[in-house]
């Protein structure tokens, strides 16, 4: 044998690793394909479907969209998205605000190891909780508004948003700290300037990219009751009534990606 | 502004802070909005919401504590359709996003329009949320699992493109151009030089992803995609108590998700 | 054989890299392509295996025409083509076998590659390639794990796996210490010798070159200033190259 042939009878085996791997996730596919009800017609004919339902999706409701004729401004896309857009907006400024003291709680930095687990524990439980599940246990309390979908918003942002401050705060660079401490400044002052210059420009950052992410739920909460375009989304999806859900569509669009370029721009200016 | 002179006669001017504008212009905005979260003080019913929470966790009158444990054991077979369902069309998406996010990644595909018009369709599909493809799939695929998997797999598509381009480019491209100069085709080369780059942080990605579409998956059997969802909306009306057993059994499965999901991203750094 | 006929270069910004390069190598040289940075060696380097295209002129490689070839057929071109880099560029995370068997990348259809799918000749000629260069014992170790030298010598592995007729190295040595330079330098002796691949090496020791290559080509101004035998390099050629007397470190010294 040759040195060549030797080294290669050596070759680690990754194989066996790969494939166990490979046939977990196959099995895993496999399995979930079953005990579902293929409705074969709709789906032989899906690509009829797709074009009828395309084509009707184009053919913008425009009464629809402005709230006039038939719909009451109320009901109408350009109330409803803006209806969307403060739920994601005010939820998230509220979450922001109440997240920074369960932040602190949860920040070794700030109050100790023993503490701040303690604080974590908390932050997980409220993250915990599936946005609709809230937002199904709120309306029961305060009635099927905005004003729901904005508490939704708000309760679990501050889960989100609690640990992303957290790590911050934990994550901070202390020089500047020292440096005030060896200038003799107060307690208040080294807040003052010390930690707040910093994490104030990573807490923004945060909590733009949350808001993204909110305008984007609050869309969809509005199917338990949380107000926004959720419940006529959804509902016009359910019924197939393909031009309303078009308009919707289309306004989500528009809304979902402004938002979107808003909140990269201004971070990418953060940092 | 304010302006300052010296005593040797220079002047500087001080910028305005710009907190002051940003201050003013979300003061502003929350002026606005607020006019839009219109609610019904007479709707409000804190003590509606004080008994309902009490009815999900006490069983309901005629059901003993037994029976309010005993209906999770209804639950296991949702359950295990909720997680595989999270992981069938995560790893399903996952791996659908490769080709995409290699086709928007700048460093391979240079020409602009290649990357401009992916990077727009991969954004298009984000904004469509979870739930609407949930809705969207049971009507071509019916009620079940299935269209849980379908609408988890296009989500997971949309994320996992744009997460895995963006690391992509910041890949050492070295062995790359070593790998061209070799005869390689481009496929061949990021698959040799890029890829092994970046499967750590593809992987860590994915189960994060996971992590996601398990919660997700739990909802979206609300709109009859398959899963614990499901039992929630059938009982969310008369049965309260089976909901709440539904929801510590899902905080659980989550917590353990999340648990499982730390460890191994943290393994995989 | 390789062969520039007045080859010219010109960058979109208006840089002239090339300007009128002529030359011939024939198969089994040492060259060795000596200039200030900037002078163009690189880019005349890399037109030979067309990662940089020409802008006017012909280069031939073995007769064929190479300026419109594209796809598949520039990929068979490359393939008979090593390239060694000076930072080495392979895939620090992957095991060294690994790095050398992607010589091997572009013989076989993407699809198969994919999969890793290589034959047993593959795999054993990669393992010869490590052998050749003294390194077997390194075969599944990651890469990032041995010293520059080498990796360096995985690189050469690499390029042997591919069975190449030319190897071009773009300044090889010039990430090394003085001995394992030296030994690198010996590698590359070797395998001229023993395996007949040309060799054409961008140098920036001059007395590297002058040392291991049997034929000096001198580039200035994206012009060949000297084209003859390494033993004729006198202090006067090399201050036409270089437009004035050597640097301390363009020197490898002893």
């Amino acid at each position: 044998m040759t040195n060549a042939e030797r080294m290669l009878a050596r070759k680690p085996k990754t194989w066996i690793m790969n494939g166990i791997f490979t046939a977990i996730v196959l099995i895993a596919v496999i399995i979930s394909f079953q005990g579902s009800s293929i409705n074969l017609l709709r789906l032989q004919t899906i690509g009829v479907n797709l074009r009828i339902i395309g084509r009707q999706m184009v053919d913008i409701n425009v009464d629809f969209f402005f709230g006039r004729g038939v719909y009451a401004f109320q009901e109408g896309v350009i109330y409803l998205t803006i209806e969307t857009l403060a739920i994601g907006f005010l939820g998230t400024l509220v979450g922001a605000i109440l997240a920074l003291p369960f932040s602190f709680l949860a920040s070794k930095n700030i109050v100790g190891t023993k503490v701040a687990k303690f604080g974590e524990a908390i932050l997980v439980a409220i993250r915990v909780f599936p946005e609709v599940i809230l937002a199904l246990v709120i309306v029961k309390g305060f009635g099927m508004n905005a004003l729901t979908g904005m508490l939704t918003i708000g309760i679990h942002s501050i889960g989100m948003l609690g640990k992303l401050f957290s790590e911050t705060i934990d994550n901070m660079d202390k020089s500047s700290l020292e440096a005030l401490e060896a200038v003799g400044a107060t307690t208040i002052t080294k807040i003052r300037y010390g930690i707040l210059p910093q994490i104030l420009a990573d807490i923004s950052s945060i909590t733009l990219y949350r808001l993204d992410i909110n305008v984007r739920s609050a869309t969809v909460l509005g199917i338990v009751g949380a107000g926004g375009l959720g419940a006529s989304m959804i509902l016009s999806a359910e019924n197939s009534n393909w031009d309303i859900l078009g308009t919707i569509m289309i306004a989500i669009i528009i809304m979902v990606l402004t938002v979107d370029a808003i909140s990269s721009k201004l971070r990418s200016k953060l940092v | 502004m304010t302006k300052f002179t010296l005593q040797n006669g220079k002047t500087i001017v001080k910028p305005f802070n710009k907190i002051w504008i940003i201050l003013a212009i979300v003061t502003t905005l929350v002026v606005i909005f607020s006019f839009f979260i219109r609610f019904e003080p007479s709707l409000i019913n804190l003590s509606e919401l004080g008994v309902i929470i009490k009815k999900m966790f006490t069983p309901k009158a005629g059901r003993t504590w037994g029976d309010y444990f005993g209906f999770i054991n209804q639950l296991w077979e949702p359950l295990i359709s909720t997680i595989e369902m999270s992981l069938a069309g995560t790893v399903i998406g996952s791996v659908l996003a490769i080709p995409l996010a290699i086709l928007a990644a700048k460093n391979i595909f240079k020409s602009q329009w290649v990357y401009v018009p992916i990077r727009f369709i991969m954004n298009l599909i984000r904004t469509v949320p979870a739930m609407l493809l949930a809705v969207l799939a049971v009507y071509f695929v019916g009620i079940g699992v299935l269209s849980g998997v379908i609408a988890i797999t296009i989500f997971t598509f949309g994320i996992m493109s744009k997460m895995l381009y963006e690391v992509i480019e910041t890949v050492d491209m070295s062995p790359y151009e070593a790998l061209e100069s070799t005869g390689a085709s481009k496929v061949q080369a990021f698959r040799y030089a890029v890829f092994p780059q970046v499967f750590p942080v593809f992987l860590s990605y994915l189960i994060y992803i996971f992590e996601i579409n398990v919660r997700a998956s739990a909802i979206l059997g609300y709109v009859g995609a398959g899963g614990i969802g499901m039992i929630i909306k059938d009982n969310i009306l008369y049965n309260y108590d089976r909901v709440g057993a539904t929801l510590i059994l899902m905080l659980v499965v989550i917590l353990v998700v999340q648990f499982f999901s730390n460890y191994v991203r943290g393994k995989l750094q | 054989m390789i062969k520039f006929v007045d080859v010219v270069k010109t960058y979109p910004n208006g840089t002239q890299a090339l300007r009128g390069i002529n030359l011939s190598i024939r198969d089994g040289e040492f060259v060795a392509i000596i200039g200030l940075s900037g002078a163009g060696k690189s880019t005349l380097l890399r037109s030979i295996n067309k990662m940089h295209s020409i802008t006017s002129g012909q280069l031939f490689i073995d007769d064929v025409e190479i300026s419109s070839i594209k796809g598949k057929d520039l990929r068979m071109l490359r393939r008979s083509i090593g390239m060694i880099f000076q930072s080495f560029n392979l895939v620090k995370r992957m095991s060294v076998f690994n790095n050398v068997m992607t010589g091997r990348v572009a013989y076989h259809p993407t699809f198969k590659t994919l999969f890793g799918l290589f034959p047993r000749e593959d795999k054993l000629l990669a393992l010869e390639s490590l052998d050749t260069m003294g390194i077997l014992d390194k075969a599944f170790q990651r890469a990032d794990q041995l010293s520059g030298g080498q990796q360096q010598r995985v690189a050469l592995a690499r390029a042997l796996t591919q069975k190449p007729k030319v190897i071009l190295a773009d300044e090889p040595v010039a990430s090394l210490d003085p001995i394992t330079t030296v030994q690198v330098m010996d590698d590359f002796a070797r395998i001229n010798r023993e395996y007949g691949i040309t060799i054409v090496a961008n140098m920036h020791h001059v007395d590297l070159a002058v040392k291991y290559a049997t034929r000096i080509i001198g580039i200035k101004n994206g012009e060949v200033v000297y084209d003859g035998p390494s033993s004729s390099v006198s202090d006067e050629v090399l201050v036409q190259i270089y437009g004035r007397s050597l640097k301390h470190d363009e020197l490898l010294g002893e």
